[in-house]
């Protein structure tokens, strides 16, 4: 028999001594102190205070003041989301009606344009460039057959992002049909250019930052004989043909014996410069 | 008896006076309530175990109403508010759950 006070081994669990006094120690400690002190037949039945009965009535109110303030402020939040998407909605249409603007002025400066470039020969060739460089960048809208393809995510998605249609995917279909020789693109209407990005913003993807609804509906104007063929053979249509085949999207490929694109209205001018005559 | 009839006059008096909070406390008062609930379940958990005193009960509810809306404020007034009356919630709701489990064992056997 050792005599020899020896120090306790450090219990496994020493770092979590937070935790352990949570689980271990839930009824205030002082309870139990303090009813130790009383005598026993005190312990045995526990005086009762006003001010008990007090603290009581105080809790009571509580839990009913905090349940009406719940369910009070409950009608101001809906009202204040449906004004939300209301104005939502009003900014959506101003939108609309400044891009038909847009579009109008846009006509308004090509017949400014033509007007004051003359009839002599070097107007019309820069003309013919115009006319021939504008539906290729976007700046006008064009008018053709094509191929429509529309693409969504797969029908039973359990929150699973790798059985939706992501932003990568609609820049590989868009690349895949610029590659396979389309000569306008659009998707879900918005007209692409070499300037138009592609992007997830949370839920959505959006093209030239307005957002799009599923499904997405992509169209494509160009040769109606080749392009199918083509994209189905690029690297795009592998691609999506992967994601219908393993992930059940859904992609089906139609022709459209005629199509018309819009013009993209996110196109300005950047450059220009003086013609010497 | 008297402990529930307080709590029923107290739940009535509050629905019939509708008494409006000041807009400056009114995010406190829901983890105001997990704290009041904690200190009823553990006053219910002492009272079972014969070591209930009425003494400790006032002095532990108001201590932790006030200090579990004191937390929180602090927090919102450095940047933290929602953070912190999440961990005040999880702490208290861990205290609860074990109170209310002990008082089952004692209240059914079971």
């Amino acid at each position: 028999m050792s005599t020899t006070p020896t120090v306790p081994p450090r219990r496994v669990d020493a770092s979590m001594d937070l935790l352990n006094q949570i689980l271990h120690q839930p009824v205030d400690p002082d309870y139990a102190r303090v009813a130790a002190d009383l005598a026993p037949e005190d312990r045995r039945r526990p005086r009762a205070h006003w001010w008990l009965a007090l603290v009581l009535v105080l809790a009571g109110t509580l839990f009913a003041v905090g349940a009406l303030q719940t369910n009070r402020t409950r009608p101001v939040q809906e009202t204040e989301r449906a004004e939300l998407v209301e104005r939502i909605g009003a900014a959506e249409t101003q939108q609309d009606a400044l891009r038909r603007q847009v579009e109008d002025l846009d006509g308004q400066i090509d017949r400014l344009r033509s007007a004051a470039l003359g009839t002599d020969a070097s107007s019309r060739a820069l003309e013919a460039q115009i006319d021939r460089l504008g539906p290729a960048v976007g700046l006008a809208s064009v008018t053709g057959p094509g191929v429509v393809i529309v693409v969504d995510d797969a029908p039973a998605t359990d929150g699973d992002a790798r059985d939706q249609v992501l932003d990568l995917d609609l820049q590989v279909l868009a690349n895949g049909l610029w590659a396979s020789g389309a000569e306008a693109v659009a998707i879900n209407g918005h007209r692409l250019s070499a300037l138009t990005a592609i992007r997830g913003a949370g839920d959505a993807i959006t093209v030239d930052y307005r957002s799009l609804t599923r499904p997405y509906r992509v169209e494509a104007i160009g040769d109606p004989r080749t392009l199918q063929a083509r994209l189905a053979e690029s690297a795009a249509g592998a691609w999506w043909n992967d994601l219908a085949q393993n992930r059940d999207m859904t992609y089906q490929t139609s022709d459209a014996s005629r199509l018309v694109l819009d013009s993209d209205p996110g196109i300005t001018l950047r450059y220009a410069r003086t013609v010497d005559r | 008896m008297i402990p529930l009839v307080g709590l029923v006059v107290g739940v009535v008096l509050g629905l019939v006076l509708q008494p409006t909070l000041p807009v400056g406390l009114q995010p406190y008062l829901p983890i105001a309530i997990v704290a009041a609930l904690d200190a009823l379940f553990g006053a219910f958990r002492a009272y079972l175990e014969g070591t209930f005193t009425d003494r400790v009960f006032v002095v532990s509810f108001i201590s932790n109403v006030l200090i579990a809306a004191l937390i929180v404020w602090v927090g919102d007034q450095i940047g933290v508010g929602s953070q912190l009356s999440t961990g005040v919630v999880v702490v208290l709701g861990i205290r609860i759950f074990t109170n209310v489990a002990a008082i089952r064992r004692v209240l059914f056997h079971a």
